[in-house]
């Protein structure tokens, strides 16, 4: 290379640690108790091994490789992911029931994992074409339909957790110009979707009534805040009543138990009061029926979740000796559980500081993206931030028992070529972006 | 805002979702210490340790019910992996088909929690068990208790036990897959006392399951406290000489001492043996017994509605003199019986007229159907329909039509037919004269043995009775439940009960329907009645208390096509009577043929419609 290299260190330090400590975690989730120290491929642990030496390849070339050629190849290299992911339907249709993968060899590739990448790609592009700003209906929609269009194919291979991941782009569109009123509606819809489902929906739809009314009464006067209450009342009302129908009738019983487990509701005496008038709609039996299994599974992921964190008490058992761990009691631990390993076996102080070192990631990578002088960087930048903080956000907080049970890794942490190596091109075609801002100054002067 | 300040929303929402997780994390890892101490359970075994459940004593304090211990052979579902099936089948002597049957079962339920793979083991098969469990790591034996019976009756008083439902799991968490329970009679209804605390041992095991010694210094252990014993108020004597007398006849014998409603005994028969259903045979023999053309798992006593014939005279009686339409002097005239109109409802020869006392004494039919008629056309009611529900209402207080609430389970509550039933068949404006068969304890009526034997209770008491009650008192505190103190009130004034009394010590004296039945030396109140049966012979009934003053014992007996009252029902509630009296149970009776006559009587045998009388005392 003829110029050095200005790529930020700090980023790969922090990087280099997380993809060591999630190998070292995952081989004491998968390693038995007697097994001695030492590198099996034909385990999980063995194969992280792996897939951390094709990421440092991968890396290697994207390094290498000219920084304009990503935003000139941003929309070559969406469309052939949602051509992959159009094949994957068109198969998984033949082949009775969706299918996420593509089988080479031994090794499953998940394109749904690459779509988030191309995704991040092609809205950094769009946005960074010399013209568009994200304002205007036809370029805000043109911005939707980017995130939109990946997000409704990953979600009819019934991967519904990759597919909320795009919701996290929401947030791009926030720093790039989307009003901060959208955020807040976001929550505000969220808030009464707990409260629906916890709450007879009679009795928040008085609520609403009480706290609209008295609104009104105090600022009778003022005709625009009367009716904007009245509308928020309407609205909210035929919300809740829909979010009860939707619940009641159209979800599935494996679905709402995700979601009662989450809110810490037991099961069984939820249906009972269902049942006896608490929502509008009626549960239908054969739908209570057929539970079991299913439910018993996430409640137990999630508890069994708790007690090996819990065991972990302020300095963890050590590595290699979590009891819980080693008994292989937390189904899925080495993937989507990966975090409970770290929380029993280095205790309240590690975790701490594992979710510390982690967050310092993220912020780094907002910061750098932040200092960007071009838009399609910045983009880039803070797609790869707000891809990584969904994805800790949600399984940290699935594991901790206070978020659904939604099936998505921990990036640089979770077994998984495709999710390792994906989430490595990311971050690196990021600060491969970043170490070329140099160039970008000197080229405009 | 300016758009590049955002970042600051960003780097302010890192911090709080840390700031929440680092709580989250203090709260599971430092505070919340139930965690902890579950994670450290694992590489133990929670063995459950199984109370012994109470036993039931009789009145006198004789055993009719304990325990015995029994093997069953557990399985962990999740852990059943990896194992040498055949050789374990091999020692079962079950086909592995079977086995993985069960497996499949066990697993279904619960992959982590033991499930029953074998019950019952026999004792050879639990010791042989005992010394290659150790092979077989997700397999333990556990040990319960299963009941024994001291008598080889009273089954449907007694109850029987057995598996829990997977209703029964769903509703109650004491009880876990393969547990049994009480099903019917004392051992359903009283299970809650009997059945006890379950303990637990949880012990540490090592990597093949072989027990370690006890976890945590027992911290977590608990042991089990046994049900409490039941002291029953049956006596045994009484319901074992009740059983032999009603032998070989269809019918029940049910008599309850007054002064406490407690039930001193329940035949039934035909019967059976409790001990059939327990052990390894039980369902088998539960098969065969429920196929049983003659039903010996039907409780007669506290289910079969009878029409209660003449016995019902007495309470017509008490509601005419109470209604005032009826005075101990009134005299009705009968020759051959009640005509009047188109109806004519037949008696015996007798005198007359007679007074209420002699109506009682020789049973007129006649007088009864005044009586009755005059109740129901009392003019202080607008109608006969109004005078009938009225009359409900009395029955209503005597424990008829009714649950008596009785201490089992399943009792029913006879047959008292509304005013609509009436309207549906005789037109809206039926009359006193439609139902003037009810008189005399005939048609649209019927009453349980239990019933009848409370009605006895009542006027032995002189207007009021206690709910019936099979326990006397519960565990070594001797806890009464207070609903047994609690007097039940007729609408009947006391004072009318005598002339009534009166009539009834004469039945069983010279001049009286059961004259020839009488014990020497003890004033007997009784009354006889016949069921009219259309499908074969009448069934014979006898209600009666004794003695006199100060009852000890109110009996009813019904004999199922034993012809008049005073031809079965009658003999063997008076022996019933003597034998409960006598101060020594081993003294000879004074009436050895009457005696005899019953122990050898055989209606079985004759009878040829033992089905239909079955169904006829069915409720609709
Ligand atoms: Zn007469």
């Amino acid at each position: 290379m003829e110029e050095k290299l200005h790529i930020d260190w700090l980023s790969v330090i922090l990087y280099i640690l997380i993809v060591i400590f999630g190998a070292i975690n995952i081989y004491s989730a998968n390693s038995g108790v007697e097994e001695v120290l030492k590198l099996d491929f034909t385990k999980e642990y063995g194969k992280q091994v792996l897939f951390i030496g094709v990421s440092a390849i991968i890396v290697f070339l994207i390094l290498l490789t000219d920084y304009k050629f990503f935003n000139f190849s941003a929309y070559g290299i969406y469309i052939v992911v949602i051509g992959l992911l159009l094949v994957l339907l068109a198969t998984g249709s033949f082949n009775k029931g969706a299918q996420a993968w593509f089988k080479i060899g031994s090794f499953k590739l998940q394109p749904s994992e690459f779509a988030k990448y191309a995704t991040a790609l092609a809205l950094a592009k769009y946005l960074g074409t010399f013209d568009v700003k994200f304002e205007g209906k036809r370029n805000i929609l043109i911005s939707f339909g980017i995130i939109l269009f990946p997000m409704l194919l990953t979600l009819l291979q019934n991967d519904t957790g990759s597919a909320l991941v795009f919701g996290c782009f929401v947030l791009v569109l926030f720093r790039e110009g989307l009003s901060g009123w959208w955020l807040i509606l976001g929550v505000y819809l969220l808030a009464i979707f707990v409260t629906t489902i916890l709450l007879p929906s009679i009795q928040i739809i008085i609520a609403l009534l009480i706290i609209c009314g008295l609104f009104t009464y105090f600022n009778r006067v003022r005709k625009q805040l009367v009716f904007l209450a009245v509308t928020v009342f309407l609205a909210s009302s035929f919300y809740v009543l829909s979010l009860d129908f939707v619940f009641a009738k159209i979800l599935k019983p494996h679905q709402q138990q995700r979601i009662l487990v989450t809110l810490n509701q037991d099961v069984d005496e939820y249906y009972a009061k269902k049942s006896q008038g608490f929502s509008i709609f009626k549960f239908e039996k054969s739908k209570e029926k057929e539970k079991s299994e299913s439910k018993r599974d996430y409640s137990y992921n999630v508890r069994q979740s708790k007690i090996s964190i819990g065991a972990g008490r302020w300095v963890g058992n050590g590595f290699n000796n979590g009891t819980q761990t080693k008994a292989k009691l937390v189904p899925e631990q080495h993937t989507d559980f990966i975090f409970c390993t770290v929380g029993e076996e280095y205790g309240f102080l590690g975790s701490t500081l594992f979710i510390a070192i982690y967050l310092l990631l993220i912020g780094r990578i907002y910061y750098l993206a932040e200092r960007q002088k071009n838009v399609f960087s910045r983009v880039f930048g803070y797609s790869t931030a707000s891809i990584l903080f969904f994805h800790f956000f949600v399984n940290i907080g699935m594991a901790l028992g206070i978020l659904p049970v939604i099936g998505i890794p921990l990036p640089f942490m979770s077994y998984g070529g495709s999710s390792l190596i994906s989430f490595s091109m990311l971050l690196f075609t990021f600060l491969k972006l970043d170490a070329n801002r140099i160039n970008e100054i000197s080229r405009l002067n | 805002m300016e758009k590049s300040k955002r970042l600051y929303v960003f780097i302010g929402i890192l911090v709080l979702i840390g700031i929440v997780f680092i709580c989250r994390l203090f709260y599971l890892q430092i505070i919340d210490t139930s965690n902890y101490y579950k994670a450290q359970a694992y590489g133990s075994n929670e063995i459950t340790i199984y109370p012994a459940r109470g036993t039931i004593v009789d009145r006198n304090g004789k055993l009719m019910v304990y325990n015995d211990a029994v093997y069953d052979l557990m399985v962990i579902p999740q852990k059943a992996k990896d194992f040498d099936k055949v050789a374990l089948c091999k020692e079962l002597m079950l086909d592995t088909i079977e086995f993985n049957k069960r497996l499949k079962k066990a697993t279904k339920y619960n992959p982590r929690e033991a499930s029953v793979i074998y019950k019952n083991l026999p004792f050879h098969l639990y010791t042989r068990l005992q010394e290659i469990i150790y092979q077989f790591p997700a397999f333990y034996i556990e040990t319960k208790i299963d009941r024994r019976y001291n008598i080889n009756g009273a089954a449907h008083l007694l109850g029987y036990m057995g598996e829990v439902t997977e209703k029964q799991l769903a509703l109650d968490k004491y009880y876990k897959p393969g547990d049994i329970k009480g099903i019917t009679g004392l051992e359903k209804s009283y299970e809650i006392y009997l059945r006890g605390k379950k303990g637990k041992k949880v012990v540490l095991v090592d990597k093949f399951s072989k027990q370690q010694g006890s976890f945590a210094g027992g911290k977590f252990d608990s042991l089990p406290s046994a049900g409490q014993n039941v002291i029953s108020a049956i006596d045994l004597d009484l319901q074992v000489f009740g059983e032999q007398l009603l032998a070989n006849k269809i019918g029940s014998i049910v008599a309850i001492e007054p002064s406490t409603g407690e039930v001193l005994s329940i035949v039934n028969s035909p019967n059976y043996d409790p001990n059939l259903l327990v052990g390894q045979r039980r369902n088998k023999n539960f098969a065969s017994l429920l196929l049983d053309p003659s039903k010996p798992l039907f409780n007669r006593a506290l289910k079969a509605p009878y029409p209660p014939g003449s016995t019902f005279k007495t309470v017509q009686a008490l509601i005419g003199m109470q209604e005032g339409v009826l005075t101990p002097d009134t005299k009705y005239p009968c020759h051959g019986g009640y005509h009047m109109g188109s109806i004519t409802v037949g008696c015996h020869a007798h005198g007359s007229p007679l007074d209420l006392k002699s109506s009682i004494a020789k049973s007129c039919n006649a007088y009864y159907c005044y009586v009755y008629r005059s109740i129901l056309d009392n003019p202080r009611y607008n109608s006969v329909q109004d005078a009938y529900v009225k009359w409900t209402q009395y029955l209503n207080s005597f424990g008829i039509g009714i649950n008596t609430g009785i201490d089992l389970p399943e009792e029913s509550r006879g047959i008292v037919k509304k005013p609509s039933w009436f309207e549906h068949e005789f037109g809206k404006n039926w009359r006193s004269s439609n139902v003037v068969s009810m008189s005399i304890g005939q048609g649209q009526i019927g009453l349980t043995p239990l019933q009848m034997a409370n009605i006895a209770a009542i006027i032995a008491n002189r207007g009021y009775y206690y709910t019936p009650h099979v326990v006397r008192s519960i565990g070594d505190q001797r806890f009464v439940p207070p609903s047994f103190k609690q007097r039940h009130y007729t609408m009947v004034n006391a004072m009318y009960f005598d002339t009534v009394i009166a009539g009834m010590a004469n039945v069983c004296s010279p001049g009286g329907t059961a004259s020839r039945t009488g014990i020497p030396g003890i004033t007997i109140c009784a009354k006889t009645g016949t069921a009219q049966n259309p499908h074969g012979k009448d069934h014979s009934i006898f209600i009666a208390f004794a003695p006199r003053d100060n009852p000890k014992i109110a009996i009813c007996v019904i004999v199922e096509n034993g012809g008049y009252g005073a031809d079965y029902a009658a003999p063997i509630a008076n022996l019933m009577i003597e034998r409960y009296l006598s101060k020594d149970r081993s003294l000879p009776s004074q009436k050895p043929d009457m005696l005899d006559r019953m122990l050898k009587a055989n209606l079985t045998g004759k009878s040829t419609t033992v089905k239909d009388s079955i169904m006829i005392v069915k409720p609709k």
